[in-house]
């Protein structure tokens, strides 16, 4: 691919001021079970590409299937990128990367035969299923991907990468007269098959849970100190701020500037927040980003203050400000834009008897179903929760959302814990349209005071 | 495409199916009140699905230089696959209803970014500190399918989108508001729709801040599209028959208010995801499936019909779940189309003042996360309004909005509008057509 993306940049490279190339080819394989039927049997091999062009700070986009007809795409990106661009084009400035770099695997699933993949997942369906009374069904999920992506630009960088992403979710289901509750074994990774197995004692601690949320009563709702666990915790910081310091959010907004102003105090000195590209296995993973710039550690929160953002090299370039390697694409459909990796609150010092003794009336919550954010509000639901009574862990409780702003929430951790914990689900993360791009979030334990949270 | 077929029978699959789609989008964006972005987005593929030894298997390609390949993958696929259940569709008569309007097919450039640039314009006048972004897109599909009894069928389809969003930033006050609109037929008032986008930023400016408890509330449309998304699962015929719909042997039997009317319609001019047939070859329809809150019709594909001996509704959809955008490497399954909700009898403005007070909820953020099959649904308010003395006093923030739909839907419903408005559902993909919905004693819980 590498000749045609040179072919483009000598015919088109002069008439616009930036010009990108990628090529892409995913081959991917998919399991479903719902219940005892193997819902979903699937191969998908995925070819095309598209041609980014940035001319006085417009951009022009075409993705395409039919790469045969290449050049028509790029002149009709090259063309409306000029239609579009009418002040100056800003990106901020990276060193031409020309490199190869073939994914380092510890087990590949390629090697793996389908029928193989099945029978693990099949054996997983059956342990939830013959669980016992009341788990009724499953949702099964596996795939795995393996990308070839071809990026080139017009300042020389010609980059070949191959990226894995693995992921799943093994869900047992509960119902009782008409109730249905669930809770899920999610898994992933980027570099090994084996993160699919092993599964067992999980599986059966979610049989577990779910038949308890069966029984378990509502929370009710209102203002609550609450412990999240390391996986919910990844969910809270990604929402809760992770997406706020995406670079897209800010760089063409004053009025968010000045709130965003590096600096700010967004917490206690103990609190530090930082996204990665450099945590090999994980599916946040990455070497270079969608643009070419290779990636990095990048704090958000140092000692309670923002000290940085996630930039794409426009953002970084509008605001004066490094680029981070955060410039990611779902896939050839999409223009890369500012998204995060692996995001992480960092290792405190407490630990989890010092949070719980000193609430006499509380939440623990474990374990993610999803959350969301609208830029000022996020939301985040527990898939699984107990009551804290007299610094006890007391009855299960369900149907946990959590709630709060983004701007002020950081400051009512009181405590981070000394158990940091990265975990891969097999879900992703969406924005624009592009989901779900893999992403992996960590923390240790935290506890958060006065947490609205839903319900009767 | 016939080729494929033969290529596959001629090793040695009993029978074969493949579906086609061709597309060619078109999008201009606006951020930050200025021209980004045009792009173009070409799709073509196909999917085969083919039977070997009863089995089924399964692959797509967006490589259509290497056909041999999804042939080699789909029998992969059916050496470790279940034994099929279900026969492919038979050629038949298909609805001659079309969804190409070539108002949407000519759209030019300039226009679209006619209708964009008016919206921004529109929304800066009323507050220049607005960060305003806008697109306008159009859509052409070509979709094709092809079985090995006989079914050999193709449409041509037109889509446009159109959202204009703003933001306003104050402090760390952050107002979002917008419109949208969507379908396969261009007519829409564009004007209308930036005034609402004006309006909803009127109507917020000011926070008030209400108790938690129960409260009198009207949904608008497009919170009615959001909960709805429990009832999108239940009907699914697929969740029928894994047996974790509530809706299991409810057919027939009442579930909602004798007010509520609902219907899945395949065949509305103008929605968005209408068609002349599903991803199988099966003619759309129109399907009730609440009349007078009774339940008449579960959702079905070649498959879950057979399964449930159901008729089969023509709903056999590549359609990602919840969001929409047709994804070719997903087999079909049971999918929603264009849902509408019969209104009642006086408009949501003597609704409104009738209430006396409330809230108003319009987006509720989160709602992904809850435990939408069992009916629950529960989030953030997004976008919520007081409502005092029958008006709208300010915006409700930090707020948490819960409940069940079939309860509040069956014991809580006081009235419905009789103005029935095309709502976007969540994620902004697909076109419903919902009333205002007013239900009692309904729980928000708030920040003391």
């Amino acid at each position: 691919m590498k000749p045609r993306i040179e072919q483009v940049m000598k015919k088109f490279a002069d008439r616009c001021d930036y010009l990108e190339v990628h090529f892409e080819e995913t081959e991917e394989s998919r399991i479903g079970f719902s219940g005892p039927r193997l819902s979903d049997l699937g191969r998908r091999l995925d070819f095309g590409g598209n041609v980014r062009a940035l001319h006085r700070g417009g951009w022009g986009f075409a993705s395409f299937n039919s790469v045969d007809r290449l050049e028509e795409f790029a002149q009709y990106a090259v063309d409306q990128a000029r239609t579009v661009g009418k002040e100056a084009s800003r990106l901020a400035e990276v060193d031409p990367v020309v490199a190869d770099v073939p994914v380092e695997l510890k087990s590949d699933p390629r090697d793996v035969s389908l029928e193989k993949k099945v029978e693990i997942l099949r054996a997983y369906n059956e342990r939830a299923l013959s669980f016992g009374d009341g788990i009724t069904s499953t949702i099964v999920t596996y795939f795995d991907r393996f990308h070839k992506l071809w990026f080139g630009n017009s300042e020389g960088s010609l980059v070949y990468q191959e990226r894995v992403d693995i992921g799943g979710r093994v869900t047992p289901v509960a119902t009782r007269d008409g109730d249905t509750q669930v809770y899920n074994v999610g898994f992933g990774g980027s570099d090994d098959f084996n993160v699919v197995k092993g599964l067992e004692a999980e599986i059966d601690e979610a049989c577990e849970v779910a038949l308890g949320k069966l029984e378990a009563p509502k929370i009710k709702g209102g203002e609550y100190t609450v412990i999240l666990d390391p996986r919910l915790a990844g969910v809270f910081v990604h929402e809760a701020f992770g997406h706020l310091s995406e670079g897209d959010n800010v760089y063409e907004d004053e009025n968010l500037q000045k709130v965003m102003k590096l600096g700010r105090r967004f917490g206690g000195s103990f609190l530090n927040v930082y996204d990665t590209g450099l945590d090999r296995g994980l599916r946040g993973h990455l070497i270079y980003d969608d643009e070419g710039v290779v990636t990095e550690k990048t704090y958000l929160i140092r000692d309670g203050e923002l000290v940085g953002r996630l930039h794409s090299r426009e953002t970084a370039g509008k605001m004066g400000e490094k680029p981070t390697g955060n410039a990611r694409c779902l896939d050839y459909r999409f223009p890369p834009i500012p998204r995060m990796r692996n995001t992480c609150i960092a290792q405190g010092e407490a630990t989890f008897n010092e949070m719980i003794a000193g609430i006499d009336y509380g939440v623990y919550c474990i374990s993610a179903s999803g959350g969301q954010t609208n830029g000022e509000m996020f939301t985040f639901t527990a898939a699984n929760a107990r009551m804290i009574r007299d610094g006890k862990l007391a009855e299960q409780v369900r149907d946990v959302t959590l709630t709060g702003n983004v701007f002020t929430t950081l400051e009512k951790i009181d405590l981070i814990a000394n158990d940091l914990a990265a975990h891969d689900g097999g879900g992703g993360c969406g924005k624009a349209g592009q989901f779900p791009l893999p992403v992996t979030h960590g923390s240790p334990h935290v506890r958060i005071r006065n947490v609205v949270i839903g319900g009767e | 495409m016939k080729k494929i077929i033969e290529k596959a029978l001629s090793r040695g699959a009993a029978r074969a199916e493949v579906f086609y789609l061709n597309s060619l989008q078109t999008e201009v964006s606006y951020e930050a009140g200025r021209l980004k972005e045009l792009a173009n987005t070409e799709e073509t593929g196909v999917a085969l699905r083919l039977v070997k030894d009863g089995k089924l298997g399964f692959a797509t390609t967006t490589k259509l230089t290497d056909l041999d390949r999804v042939v080699d993958d789909a029998l992969a696929t059916a050496s470790c696959g279940d034994y099929m259940e279900f026969d492919f569709a038979v050629a038949g008569d298909l609805p001659d209803s079309r969804f190409f309007d070539s108002a949407i097919a000519e759209l030019s450039i300039d226009e679209m970014m006619k209708h964009s640039e008016a919206g921004i314009t529109r929304l800066l006048d009323y507050e220049k500190n607005i960060q305003a972004e806008s697109g306008t897109s159009r859509n052409m599909q070509t979709i094709q399918v092809l079985n090995s009894d006989g079914v050999d069928a193709e449409f041509e389809r037109t889509q446009y989108q159109f959202y204009l969003q703003g933001r306003l930033v104050e402090g760390t006050n952050m107002l979002n508001a917008g419109a949208y609109s969507g379908g396969t037929a261009l007519d829409v008032d564009f004007d209308r729709l930036y005034e609402n986008a004006v309006a909803e930023f009127k109507r917020a400016r000011t926070n008030v801040d209400l108790a938690t408890g129960k409260t009198t509330v009207i949904l608008t449309p497009r919170a009615v599209a959001d909960i709805m998304l429990t009832l999108n699962l239940a009907v699914s015929g697929a969740y029928v028959e894994q047996g974790i719909s509530p809706l299991v042997g409810k057919l027939g039997k009442r579930i909602f208010d004798e007010r509520i009317t609902i219907r899945d319609d395949g065949l509305r001019p103008g929605g968005y995801r209408s068609a002349p047939f599903d991803d199988e070859g099966v003619p759309m329809q129109t399907t009730t499936l609440v009349e007078s809150g009774v339940l008449k019709s579960y959702l079905t594909d070649l498959r879950t019909a057979r399964k449930l001996n159901h008729a089969d509704t023509g709903n056999g959809l590549k359609a990602k779940r919840l969001i929409g955008s047709k994804e070719l490497g997903k087999a079909p399954a049971p999918e929603i189309t264009n849902w509408v909700m019969e209104g009642g009898e006086k408009s949501h403005e003597e609704l409104m003042s009738e209430i006396g007070s409330g809230v108003l909820v319009d987006s509720i953020m989160g709602l992904l996360m809850s435990n939408l099959i069992a009916g629950e649904f529960g989030g953030n308010l997004a976008y919520g309004l007081k409502i005092e003395d029958g008006k709208t006093t300010g915006r409700v923030k930090n707020a948490m909005i819960s409940g069940n739909i079939y309860e509040l839907f069956k014991t809580n419903i006081v009235a419905l509008s009789r103005d029935v408005e095309l709502a976007g559902l969540l994620g902004g993909i697909g076109t419903h057509w919902y009333p205002y919905v007013v239900l009692r004693n309904v729980t928000i819980a708030t920040k003391s």
